[in-house]
């Protein structure tokens, strides 16, 4: 027996048993390097840069120069705060509309019988997979003025509707198209979270349906929820093609303020202070929620 | 002891943390001997077994295979082998890939490793026609019998078991218990057994070993355990007793809640402490005068055991368990009840 | 008296999701109905309708161009996102390490991100260090988006089954190797195939990523957007039907060979 193990915590005993250092590393963090590399290099760096680039001066090109708050002070006095607002007006309505519109479809999905489940399952992801521009010009084309809609009902009843795109509400119902998935399937995983033994005691013990509903199945289903709104609200929050084509510039969201002020404008240092307001916006709603989050018992670990 | 050791712990200890899942073990097991290690849940044997088998290392102190310190050998070199209690079967296997996968891992070559294997599936009591049937189509004891025989098919020196008939039913659960019992028998191998159930220690075992809070606080023939418990614990792990506070007073045993005064049990020393009796050692007593030792008490409820009977008797404050057989004589709702000194145990607390 | 309101609710929820999944497709149709009609703006109902627009599609070198681009980028992205995910996946659930529970959360960030921005920062980040823009660069910044979800699709398949099994291999006598190839490899096997495909529609379907990152290469989403913008001519419904057709051709063949996977 070595007396030296005696004082040595485990994992310091095994590293002076061991000649090669490398043995050492768990097998966990070997697997996590690749994909973990990759979002450095993908994901954190280039947000550092717009960071960076959010404090240069006005049409700069480089990350280097003397840094200013004078882009933060023009989002105020150029009125960009007003499409950074319309953006976050959109997100909200739209996450609240999703979460009423996508309740009763992943009760349905759960109750459903597992064939059924998979095959409603899977009608609701294939869109997904079909590009939103193409999906949104499809809208444009059955609501627009001649449109399908119009178009069917006129030959019909002779009446006019006329266009139903170019305003507010087609926007917000875009990004609720759009995004249903984004919400439906963590309800699906929360709700997954609601035994359905523990329903049927509750109602055994007297509880009313909406009882049910308020003091079960809300607060267990929670995580799936709040999972679900908050990547519906992050993701609309860059809602872009939505405002273009449904709204048809009927309001600005900051994702085209964006891209016209790193395109047309030519002003990335402005763009940058744009996106890092957005970068903040998302990262925070993020964590606070992940903060909430078990997600080895969301995606359903074994024990 | 003339058999061999074949496998020694000396003062193991596993932290996680600061916190101790197993301390100061040290334990010989012999060659072909059924050992078991019985605790309750969080008592550690799991946590012992892992580091035995080889998936987890000690944080102190060694373990000595026919005397080789193994400690930092990893499970894939160990000639052991454990049987899971999930099973572990390769679900996307047959029954016969799963029973040759240990042959395969050492190469022996697809003709001895059917031949093999199928030796091992009728050491286990399963019939041949399920070599090629998917695992996942196998019922509950079928599956424990696949996983069996892989074990065996490895070829152990030792074969580890942590728990694996918990899932099955009461039957079901007899007829296997007794025949691992035959197969270490006939094959002659030294297997390691863990459970939380005394009952199926006590069905297998040549010697049991109790853990409680990551110690080993008792090794012993079944016998000597079930009648020699070295502590309050272990005796109340056997089963239900009647535990009775006493204080010790003039070479007697006071109990202060009944009023009455009991004899040291022979051999135990006069301390003040706890009484502890099982409940088939105590016995009614009709028609004679009361005296010391003989309790008075009311008779409140009876469950039947199958061939036993249990009275709950209400005496001086407290609930004594009594039983007897069920053929005997119903015994009077106003109950006398006694004990031999010897059949009671004594603990200091 | 319940099991009447019961039947009805049931009813009504019947209806609500069959009219969701109707409403899902409607912009698939109006797409279609466009592609087919004669004249140069959509008006229903059609006058007169013509196959132009679909030979005009396939004439076109622009679009085949753009439709290799996206095809060769959706090849890579789901060959490297499942190769980043497979290892990235059993980080996430089969090993325990000192940081798993951040790691587990960090991973998710990108998949919560509007993806706008997240294309513009990409642009920033590689013409600062000088990378130069073309579809390489789009698969890169596909992948940040798609491993991610790769990884949680595969780790799920991951935490589906119980760990002991592969420590019951090791126990037998198999090599890290072995019992990666034998047990690993095959068990997460439908989670695999699953996330390749996933990988494959995504990246097809994505465009902001690649409006921003893909310089003078244009995929399909992109062309489409392009028209759009500049002026519609009814080869966008026609192309973005076909786009469609593509996608569900993918499925329908993945999702075919995936049941085949689960059954075994």
């Amino acid at each position: 027996m070595t007396d030296t193990a005696e004082t040595l915590p485990e994992t310091m005993a095994d590293a002076s048993d061991g000649a090669n250092q490398l043995r050492q590393i768990p097998a966990g963090v070997w697997c996590a390097a690749p994909i973990g590399l990759l979002l450095l290099a993908g994901f954190l760096a280039p947000l550092i840069m717009v960071v960076l680039f959010s404090f240069m001066p006005r049409g700069t090109f480089s990350p280097f120069g003397v840094p200013t708050l004078e882009n933060y002070v023009d989002i105020f006095t150029q009125k960009f705060y007003i499409s950074f607002g319309w953006s976050l007006f959109l997100a909200l309505i739209s996450t609240a509309i999703l979460m009423v519109v996508s309740y009763p479809l992943a009760v349905a999905i759960r109750r459903a019988a597992p064939r059924r489940a998979l095959v409603l399952t899977i009608l609701i992801v294939a869109p997904l997979f079909v590009a939103e521009n193409i999906r949104l010009q499809g809208w444009v084309l059955f609501l627009d003025k001649a449109g399908v809609l119009d178009g069917s009902v006129k030959a019909l009843t002779g009446f006019e509707i006329g266009s139903l795109v170019t305003n507010v509400p087609a926007i917000v119902f875009g990004i609720v198209y759009v995004y249903l998935p984004f919400m439906l399937f963590p309800m699906i995983m929360g709700l997954a979270n609601v035994p359905p033994d523990v329903k049927e005691a509750a109602s055994d013990l007297g509880a009313s349906r909406w009882q049910m509903f308020r003091d079960i199945e809300l607060p267990l289903a929670a995580p799936g929820l709040l999972i679900g709104g908050l990547l519906c609200f992050v993701i609309s929050l860059g809602a872009f093609s939505e405002a273009k084509f449904l709204g048809k510039g009927v309001v600005v969201t900051i994702a085209q303020d964006i891209e016209s002020a790193f395109t047309f404008g030519q002003n990335w240092p402005r763009g940058s202070a744009l996106s890092a307001l957005v970068i903040i916006l998302a990262g925070a709603a993020v964590y606070l929620a992940m903060r909430r989050l078990d997600l080895e018992k969301m995606l359903g670990r074994a024990s | 002891m003339a058999s061999k050791t074949i496998l020694e712990l000396k003062q193991v200890d596993k932290f996680f943390g600061d916190k101790a899942a197993v301390e100061r073990i040290s334990l010989e097991i012999v060659e072909g001997e059924f050992f078991t290690i019985v605790g309750p849940s969080g008592s550690g044997k799991t946590t012992l077994i892992r580091m035995l088998v080889g998936m987890d290392t000690p944080s102190r102190g060694d373990i000595l295979l026919r005397g080789e310190r193994i400690n930092d050998v990893p499970a894939n070199k160990r000639p052991t082998c454990m049987v899971f209690q999930s099973l572990a079967l390769f679900p996307h296997m047959t029954v016969g890939e799963n029973v040759a996968y240990p042959l395969k891992c050492r190469g022996i070559e697809p003709g001895a490793r059917k031949a093999r294997a199928e030796e091992c599936l009728t050491l286990a009591h399963l019939p041949m026609e399920y070599y090629d049937r998917p695992v996942t189509q196998c019922s509950g004891g079928e599956r424990q019998r696949v996983a069996l025989a892989r074990a065996l098919a490895f070829d152990p020196d030792i074969l580890f078991f942590d728990e694996p008939l918990s899932a099955l039913d009461y039957k079901l659960k007899k007829l296997l218990e007794k025949e691992l019992k035959d197969i270490q028998r006939e094959t002659g191998k030294t297997f390691i057994y863990i459970t939380h159930s005394l009952e199926e220690a006590m069905v297998m075992s040549d010697r049991i070993g109790v853990m409680n809070e990551g110690r080993m606080v008792q090794i012993g023939a079944p016998r000597e355990i079930y009648r020699r418990p070295n502590s309050r614990f272990v005796s109340e792990f056997m089963g239900e007793v009647n535990v009775l506070p006493v204080t010790a007073k003039g070479g007697k045993l006071h109990c202060q809640s009944l009023g009455t005064s009991f004899e040291v049990p022979p051999g135990a020393q006069e301390t003040d402490g706890v009484l502890i009796i099982r409940p088939e050692d105590m016995r009614f007593v009709n028609g004679e005068p009361p005296v010391n030792g003989v309790l008075s008490g009311e008779i409140f409820n009876e469950y039947l055991l199958g061939s036993r009977v249990q009275y709950q008797v209400r005496a001086g404050g407290t609930t004594l368990l009594v039983e007897k057989q069920r053929d005997s004589a119903a015994p009077d709702p106003a109950a006398r009840i006694t004990f031999a000194p010897e059949n009671s145990m004594l603990f200091a607390e | 008296m319940t099991s009447d309101r019961t039947l009805l609710g049931d009813r009504l929820l019947r209806s609500y999701v069959i009219f969701v999944i109707i409403v899902f497709y409607v912009p698939m149709l109006a797409v279609a109905l466009a592609s087919i009609s004669r004249s140069r703006f959509f008006v229903f109902p059609i006058r007169r309708t013509s196959w132009k627009w679909y030979n005009d599609t396939f004439a076109s070198l622009q679009i085949k161009e753009a439709a290799l681009t996206s095809i060769t980028i959706a090849f890579f992205v789901a060959i490297l996102s499942v190769a980043l995910a497979l290892a990235g996946a059993l980080a996430y659930a089969r090993y325990d390490w000192k940081g798993k529970r951040v790691y587990q959360q960090l991973l998710l960030v990108p998949i919560f991100f509007p993806q706008s921005v997240l294309g513009l920062a990409l642009q920033i980040w590689f013409s600062s260090i000088g990378v130069q823009m073309t579809w390489t660069a789009t698969v890169f910044a596909h992948l940040v988006w798609i491993a991610p979800i790769v990884t949680l699709i595969i780790a799920i398949q991951a935490f589906g089954y119980d760990a002991s099994i592969e420590e019951a291999a090791m126990d037998l006598g198999a090599s890290r190797w072995q019992v990666f190839r034998d047990i690993t490899l095959p068990l997460l096997g439908p989670g695999i195939f699953s996330g390749f495909l996933f990988a494959v529609l995504l990246s097809w379907g994505n465009f902001p990523l690649s409006y921003f990152t893909s310089g003078a290469s244009v995929t399909i989403p992109e062309w489409l957007y392009g028209k759009m913008i500049g002026g519609y001519t009814p080869m966008v419904p026609a192309v973005g039907f076909l786009s469609v057709i593509a996608g569900a051709i993918v499925l329908i063949v993945g999702l075919t060979i995936n049941n085949r996977l689960q059954r075994r």
